[in-house]
């Protein structure tokens, strides 16, 4: 078949195939849908092809950059993504490869530029990419190969502020591009990040579950740009994040987000964070019934998130109402807790830990002084 | 993710199989009639990040071939994720290799469906990494399918290689262990060893242990097959094995091969299938099916005064949504629903003899109880009138009694019911369990039981009721795989029987085996402990219940032959030489001369701890190492019963780091001695 994909041929479709392509794409919907699909189908494994290479051939940077190009000019990228869900089963995986070698892909001469060119021109001019890439969530079909792709991009730390900040029309919202963020103004809990709440509570496993991967990525990644988000917008993620996850009905998201609200609070960039949450009471109260909630992983999550409000030495007075209040209850419950990890060292030791803090306590609540 | 309600979707029948991951059911979707494979993986039984599951469903759910599973849709249903597939009905490669190896004819068909497999997959750049017969799977009009994509990996980019160490030891590639870095010709590799295993019936090096493999397989020349195949065939092998990954041909280039285009239509793979069948029906016991259960999750009864108090209002654990789930059977065979309740694999123990209580945790009482309330009778003894009397018994179950005492595992709690281990009246009758001691000595005067039987069915029904049973029994408990509780259950029950039959060649059968062992000297070293006796000699020396009948058989002394006591007859105490071996005797001489090298001498003789370890220890991964390693040596369970039950007596040597528990074993001896003194003070004399 080489033949048919010869340097002459590929050089021509190199500027046709993103005109084609997006021809095809805003046909989708139309009664053409079905045929187009099919054209459509044919002209992505082609760019997915020049991408690539075949095993005969290596791809030519030279026409890779003009494939770009034309992707860009065309707005391609951003139909894709919007699409994504209405593409057949083949078409899709093209897409996600043409998504991923596309964002990875830097100019093979010259300018320095930190970030790949598409990936550059998307963050600053186009955020609307990521911002549909993220609504692939919304169907089952889209979810995983946006979601690979996401995580891909996620790793760049405009692109992430790019979903973070996304905000609709408000000023400082991302629309305009990551220059156009501004940090500092409350998020109204409207943009596409606030979203994924939804995406994994009440997704099927494979989208929800694919969604708090893409979710724990965005959070956990950047260690300058989420503590100071989630500072600006504590009250906002956090009630979401406890009345949605931490409380949700499936097993899956349940013990997953208790897992990562403790890695978020035990990261040490996210220091000021977890000062501000284990000082409120009501977190505590969160937490101490999910020591009891009867499945066993939950409650071993719960703990090490449980532990945090234990250790921290300038407990609030709240916080040290509710363990004075039922510190023989606890005494006597973690004596108990989970005796079956008896290989479990760390946790042993934890454990062990906490019954001595919380019998140390003074009978009294003291003003914390730090 | 609420949709609890897709489960009904389906009606899950019986179970196709199980492994590490959870176990695998095959059902019909209830609206189309098809028939599919549902696997469940309990979540709530592993730690790991439940990451790597999607991991493995996002790799599947990207495959569309006809030659890969095909997976159709995975759902959470409380903490169970029930991930359903395509039903192949033919069963693995591994399965169909039972009744014996393929011909080469089936051999090519199969390689050939796997090539396109690889092809498929390679193309869309993954690696399955797990290539072996039993992740082939048939369906029933023969179609080969590649399964279980549990480590198989998702390259982002053509030229990635991955680094990650997984597979199968006797399956993995050369480069694939040394992790230099490898990509898609390792399933080639793993598909030439796959070959090969079909063809043999097993991999190369199948013999040696894995993680032996692993150093061999970088290291040795690739292996060959030999024999009576065609040159195609062998030559075929040989392209696979090629240990330089770059000169290795790819999935494409192989189905060039020969051997690979001769190969004919997959229906003819149904005569594997067919084979197997044939099999299955001649096997005599009929393999009951094992039908899906729903496991009611026993939600306690949360007492209200155990919540916590917030503020003035009691706080209330939010209402368990989901939780609770109303138990609807989900199978249509109720009668054989019950049948699998009292299926043998769900009871702790095979088939049991009715008056034993096999739950270890609640056996110590109603076991001795019901032993002397079932046996007295026949050794005409009236000592069922004094089990409860234990006077001088000091009380030693450090509140472990009950399921707790495992925690506990190295303070023999065995022990603490039945004292005659710690030297008492019959230091010759070591294995059984024995209470004459506290009795006062006139108690034994008119003891002379009228006996039934000989003298050796009386010994070898005592020796199975109070040794060999409560071992196994011991055994059992602390043995996790299913497969070797089974083994361990049968070795019961034909214990069992022998002791209905005959017990008199249990006592024979015992009798020989120690002086077998005593015969091997590394057998002995390891088994039965020597030291010289003396100051236990004097103590017992004076007890008059020395003589009793019961305590007649020296078993451990017929090893060294010249103590041996005639049976049944009242040993005077001139000839009540402690055998050099009794294990009291070590603890003795300890405290006395303290003598530490002693210790180590025989943290020597007895390599590994083989003995003490069995009963006693309670790290979990050695002892599971030891009995692998002790399976591997001699089948011989009764030897292993009996070194259990030695292995608590006090006075051992401890086992390494197990010292703090050594001293009080120590104690506790001394403890009871001191009531043993006071009782007999006048005869005592030490």
């Amino acid at each position: 078949m080489s033949f048919l994909f010869g340097r002459t041929r590929t050089r021509t479709n190199a500027t046709d195939l993103p005109k084609q392509a997006r021809e095809h794409v805003t046909k989708l919907e139309g009664p053409q849908g079905g045929p187009k699909a099919d054209e459509l189908a044919k002209v992505l494994s082609q760019i997915k092809m020049v991408l690539q290479g075949t095993p005969e051939a290596e791809p030519s940077p030279e026409q890779i950059y003009q494939l770009i190009t034309g992707m860009i000019e065309e707005d391609v990228l951003y139909l894709l993504a919007a699409n994504l869900h209405r593409l057949p089963f083949e078409s899709r995986k093209d897409t996600q490869v043409i998504f991923s070698y596309i964002f990875r892909f830097r100019p093979p001469a010259g300018v320095q530029k930190p970030e790949p060119l598409a990936l550059a021109w998307v963050v600053e001019k186009r955020p609307q990419v990521l911002v549909e890439l993220c609504k692939a969530y919304d169907h089952k079909e889209s979810a995983t190969p946006a979601g690979t792709v996401l995580r891909e991009v996620l790793k760049n730390e405009a692109a992430a502020a790019v979903i973070l900040y996304d905000d609709g029309d408000e000023i400082g919202s991302s629309a305009r591009g990551v220059g156009g963020i501004n940090p500092d103004r409350p998020q109204t809990g409207n943009g596409v990040f606030w979203n994924f709440f939804e995406w994994i509570d009440k997704s099927s496993f494979e989208v929800a579950a694919d969604a708090f991967t893409t979710f724990r990525e965005l959070l956990t990644k950047h260690k300058d740009l989420v503590p100071k988000y989630l500072a600006v917008n504590f009250d906002l993620f956090f009630s979401r994040y406890n009345s949605v996850l931490v409380q949700s009905n499936s097993y899956v998201t349940k013990r997953q987000s208790i897992k990562l609200l403790g890695e978020i609070l035990l990261d040490r960039s996210n220091y000021n964070v977890m000062t501000a949450y284990v000082d409120r009471g009501e977190h505590l109260k969160i937490c101490m019934n999910l020591l009891r909630d009867d499945r066993k992983m939950v409650q071993y999550e719960g703990f090490h998130v449980f532990k945090v409000f234990v250790a921290n030495p300038h407990k609030s007075v709240p916080v040290q109402k509710i363990l004075l209040m039922n510190r023989e209850k606890l005494l006597h419950f973690l004596s108990h807790f989970l005796e079956d990890r008896t290989d479990d060292e760390q946790f042993i030791d934890e454990r062990e830990f906490l019954i001595k803090q919380i019998r140390n306590m003074p009978s009294q609540p003291v003003q914390p002084h730090r | 993710m609420a949709e609890e309600g897709v489960a009904n979707h389906y009606q899950v029948l019986e179970e196709l199989g199980r492994g590490s991951f959870g176990v695998v059911y095959k059902a019909i979707e209830k609206k189309t009639g098809e028939t599919v494979a549902i696997k469940h993986i309990d979540l709530e039984s592993s730690d790991d990040d439940i990451h790597e599951i999607q991991q493995e469903i996002s790799v599947l759910s990207t495959c569309a071939s006809n030659h890969v599973t095909q997976y159709k849709v995975s759902f959470l249903r409380g903490h169970k994720l029930w991930i359903v597939m395509e039903y192949l009905g033919g069963g693995s490669c591994l399965d169909l290799l039972k009744p014996g190896v393929f011909p080469e004819v089936h051999i090519a068909i199969i390689c050939r469906e796997l090539l396109l497999g690889l092809e498929y997959l390679h193309a869309e750049g993954k690696i399955h990494r797990d290539i072996k017969a039993a992740n082939v799977l048939l369906s029933e009009t023969g179609k080969v399918k590649l399964a279980d994509f549990g480590v198989a990996a998702q390259l982002t980019h053509m030229k990635s290689q991955r680094n990650t160490f997984v597979g199968t030891p006797f399956w993995m590639a050369p480069e694939v262990i040394q992790q230099a870095g490898y990509d898609f010709k390792a399933d080639i590799w793993s598909l030439g060893i796959t070959a090969i295993e079909l063809a043999l019936g097993e991999p190369p090096h199948a013999q040696t242990h894995p993680m032996k493999v692993l150093f061999q397989i970088p290291k040795q020349a690739p292996p060959r097959l030999e024999g009576k195949f065609s040159k195609e065939f062998k030559d075929f092998i040989a392209q696979c094995l090629v240990k330089e990954p770059h000169l290795r041909p790819t999935a494409k280039e192989l189905l060039k091969h020969r051997f690979i285009r001769s190969a004919g239509k997959v229906e003819a793979l149904q005569e594997l299938i067919y084979r197997k069948q044939v099999a299955d029906a001649k096997a005599e016991r009929v393999k009951m099916p094992v039908y899906y259960q729903e496991t009611l999750q026993t939600i306690s009864p949360k007492d209200e005064a155990d919540e916590w108090v917030f503020d003035t209002v009691k706080s209330v654990v939010p209402p368990k949504r989901g939780t609770i789930r109303s138990r609807k059977p989900s199978v249509v065979h109720g009668i054989e629903d019950v049948m699998h309740k009292l299926d043998i694999k769900d009871g702790p123990l095979q088939p049991t003899t009715p008056s034993t209580v096999r739950k270890s945790t609640v056996r110590r009482q109603s076991f001795r109880q019901s032993q002397q309330a079932n046996r007295h009778v026949s050794n005409g003894s009236p000592r069922a009138s004094i089990v409860s009397k234990r006077p001088l018994q000091p009380d030693m179950s450090f509140g472990n009694s009950g399921s707790t005492m495992r925690l506990f595992r190295r303070v023999p709690s065995d022990t603490s019911s039945n004292p005659s281990h710690f030297g008492g009246s019959s230091p010759t009758d070591s294995f059984a369990y024995d209470n004459s001691e506290n009795q006062p000595p006139t108690s034994y005067s008119y003891q002379a039981p009228v006996e039934p039987h000989s003298k050796e069915a009386f010994l070898g029904r005592r020796l199975y009721n109070k040794a060999l049973e409560p071992c196994l029994d011991e055994l059992h408990a602390q043995t996790a795989g299913s497969a070797k509780r089974e083994a361990l259950a049968r070795l019961s029950d034909a214990l069992a029987h022998l002791d209905a039959v005959d017990p008199e060649g249990s006592y024979h059968l015992l009798r020989s085996i120690m002086s077998t062992v005593s015969q091997d000297t590394k057998l002995s070293n390891a088994f039965i402990p020597q030291q010289p006796q003396q100051q236990q000699y004097q103590q017992h020396k004076q007890t008059p219940s020395e003589g009793t009948p019961q305590g007649g058989t020296v078993i451990k002394d017929q090893r060294t032959k010249t103590l041996q006591p005639p049976p049944g007859l009242p040993s005077s105490p001139t000839k009540l030489i402690m055998s050099q071996e009794n294990p009291h005797l070590a603890s003795h001489r300890r405290r006395r001369e303290s003598n530490t090298e002693l210790d180590n001498a025989l943290g020597i003789t007895q390599p590994g701890g083989q003995v003490n370890g069995r009963a006693v220890s309670p790290d979990k991964e050695s002892r599971d190492k030891e009995r692998e390693s002790r399976e591997s040596r001699e089948r011989d369970k009764e030897k292993m019963a009996m070194a259990a039950l030695e292995a608590k007596f006090p006075g051992r040597p401890a086992v390494q780091g197990m010292e703090h528990c050594k001293a009080l074993s120590d104690l506790l001896y001394a403890r009871w001695t001191d009531g043993l003194r006071l009782r007999w003070g006048g005869v005592g004399g030490h």
